[in-house]
């Protein structure tokens, strides 16, 4: 196992487009480290190039130290797992995993060991003698998974490796990959645009929007103080509520104003609102911190409600969302499915104001959290 | 029930006159061949009925005589060795050849062009080429079985190559990606990875090449002609203008030279089948 150092690594193609752009990131070995991002956001480019699959354009890049820059993938003691698999159709699930070691040269002892260990890991020994178009799209993914660990390389990579699969089993394999992660104590960048398995399998989390990286950082923290408006919109789910605001002051304190609504901010985060008074910036809340008023016993007393119309009602089971408008924007909600709350309902909603984040509405940066 | 059953028996006809009309064509030469090989020459008249007729006793004299004027074994042999020389060859280098071109035409310009330049060798036939052939086979001592082998894995590259390339678009590039940071070389990939997935395609190249070659004329005839060395078709081509008036011993002749061919096919025609529509539909 073994850290990863990217140093402003970039990715050009020869048409002149700018897949990546000054890429820089340290990875701590047994670190399992997640690329999220929409579609074409770089993820998938920076996680070939770590791999040799794509030329680095510009850049310097370390496995362990050595840079690797020029050397073959075959050279960088990694392991990929793809997102559509890429299991070789005419071999048995042993010899596809048994493939890279046999490249190796490895005694046979020790490949029959180590696809054994392998196969027993990931419960795969009963199809060991199987093609793999004898295998669901589950057991696939797990021979996919068995191919990269039974040759125990230095760093794992993974290309979307559940997206192909159904709802019900990518969450039983995100499971299973954060076990793997535990037990084999790897090094593993992850890629994937689904930022649920992004919070739950990270250590930490990569953020990228058009090549450019927007944030690192654990998932707590990311989820918490997001530093810009895309990274605040992408992570959650649903989304973070944005709402124009007109920056003000009344009675000494620091107010947020849309529409005929007002907010007064904490002092915790009314310093460094002061500079824009005046100037329109972007309120964001998460929609867990916009309450209902007949949820308010549950929480705090909260003085200044906020009129809405409720347009959308969603129950989810356990709880239920709610979208509406409000004077100046429109905000969504979670509530309990207990709440006699429907569609068309006038309600009144607070925000816990504690937990709201103000975004610089030029630069999209967060002025505070 | 009642509907079921007559959705059944629903004949598409215009399909299957056709059908018809091709299998005769096909089953009555083979039929007049039949019967005529196994004929006595005396029972040949000049009458419809002389020809069509089935013979008064099925006698196999016809066969051993042109058993041995074609001097059966010795030819057969030679278009054996050639047929599966060339095969062989070809299904080697052709895909080789497609592997190297197919993957790299799209992004690299020389690639692209060799492929045109290579498939444009079909549209040049093999009349214009024959004199010259003859002459530089013969300057290169390639006279001989030798130098045909090597024309015919040259002259069926063309078609090969197109085969080989569009079937390399079915086989996803993540294969060929995943094998390299398994540990595989370029050459590795390939015979590790890309020749076995093509097997259908081989067996395509296999029966289009080889039946082409085992049936060919005129290759041999200029190229090593008169030489005492013969393929089967030539052996037959020999005997024919030899035996100009004897139907009997060139029919008999002929229905031995298509049986190996028929014995592959019934051999081989759960694969070839199988090989050319798995080939269509994955």
């Amino acid at each position: 196992m073994a850290g990863l150092s990217l140093e402003h690594i970039g990715k050009t193609y020869p048409n002149g487009y700018e897949g990546v752009k000054d890429f820089n990131l340290e990875i701590a070995d047994k670190e399992f480290i997640i690329f999220v991002g929409p579609s074409g956001c770089g993820k998938s480019t920076t996680l070939r190039m770590v791999a040799g699959l794509e030329d680095i354009t510009s850049g310097t890049l370390k496995i362990d130290g050595r840079v690797v820059n020029d050397v073959e993938p075959k050279d960088r003691d990694i392991a990929m797992v793809f997102q559509n698999y890429a299991l070789y159709p005419h071999m048995t699930v042993y010899e596809n995993m048994a493939f890279p070691m046999r490249l190796r040269k490895a005694p046979q002892e020790e490949i029959d060991k180590m696809v054994h260990e392998a196969a027993r890991i990931l419960d795969l020994e009963k199809l060991l003698d199987r093609k793999p178009s004898a295998l669901s799209g589950g057991q696939r993914q797990r021979v996919a998974m068995g191919r990269a660990i039974a040759r125990q390389p230095k760093v794992f990579l993974m290309d979307e490796p559940l997206s192909n699969l159904d709802a019900k089993l990518r969450v039983q394999m995100r499971a299973e990959i954060s076990k793997l992660h535990d037990r084999l104590g790897a090094t593993i960048i992850y890629v994937t645009h689904d930022q649920t398995e992004a919070m739950t399998l990270g250590t930490r989390i990569v953020v990228m929007k058009d090549g450019v990286m927007q944030q690192v950082d654990t998932p707590a923290k990311l989820y918490a103080e997001p530093c810009n408006l895309f990274v605040a919109g992408f992570i959650g789910s649903p989304q973070m509520n944005f709402i124009d605001a007109t920056v003000g002051e009344a009675a000494g304190k620091v107010t947020l104003t849309f529409g005929k609504n007002t907010i007064t901010v904490p002092d915790s985060k009314a310093a460094a609102l002061k500079a824009y008074k005046g100037k329109v910036v972007v309120l964001g809340i998460r929609p867990e911190d916009v309450i209902e008023e007949h949820e308010y016993a549950e929480g705090k007393t909260l003085t200044e409600t906020i009129d809405a119309n409720v347009t959308v009602y969603e129950l989810l089971g356990s709880e239920a969302m709610i979208y509406g408008d409000v004077d100046g924007g429109s905000i969504s909600a979670h509530i309990s499915a207990t709440n006699p709350v429907r569609t068309g309902s006038r309600i009144k909603v607070a925000f816990d104001a504690d937990k709201i984040h103000v975004f610089d509405k030029q630069t999209e940066l967060a002025i505070v959290h | 029930m009642a509907n079921t059953k007559k959705v059944k028996e629903r004949v598409n006809w215009p399909i299957t006159i056709l059908l018809i009309i091709g299998l005769i064509t096909i089953i009555f030469p083979l039929y007049m061949a039949v019967v005529i090989a196994f004929k006595d020459p005396s029972e040949m008249t000049n009458d419809i009925a002389g020809i069509l007729s089935l013979p008064s006793t099925w006698s196999l004299d016809n066969f051993i005589e042109a058993i041995q004027v074609t001097d059966f074994f010795r030819s057969f042999m030679n278009s054996l060795i050639i047929t599966v020389v060339a095969v062989v060859v070809s299904i080697l280098i052709h895909s080789l050849a497609a592997y190297a071109i197919g993957r790299n035409m799209d992004h690299k310009r020389i690639f692209k062009w060799s492929y045109y330049f290579i498939i444009a060798g079909m549209y040049v036939p093999f009349a214009i080429l024959m004199m010259p052939l003859v002459k530089q086979t013969a300057i290169m001592h390639l006279d001989n079985m030798v130098g045909v082998m090597i024309l015919y894995v040259v002259f069926y590259m063309p078609m090969n190559m197109m085969l080989y390339t569009g079937y390399l678009r079915n086989i996803p590039i993540a294969l060929e990606e995943a094998a390299r940071v398994d540990g595989a070389s370029t050459w590795k990939t390939y015979w590790k990875i890309i020749f076995p997935l093509m097997k259908p395609m081989h067996a395509t190249v296999a029966v289009i090449t080889g039946l082409a070659v085992w049936n060919d004329v005129m290759t041999p005839l200029v190229i090593m002609g008169g030489q005492g060395v013969n393929t089967l078709p030539l052996a037959q081509m020999n005997f024919q203008t030899a035996f100009s008036t004897n139907y009997n011993l060139a029919f008999a002749s002929y229905l031995l030279a298509m049986l190996p061919m028929i014995i592959f096919y019934i051999v081989a025609q759960k694969q070839i089948i199988g090989g050319v529509t798995n080939g269509a539909v994955k």
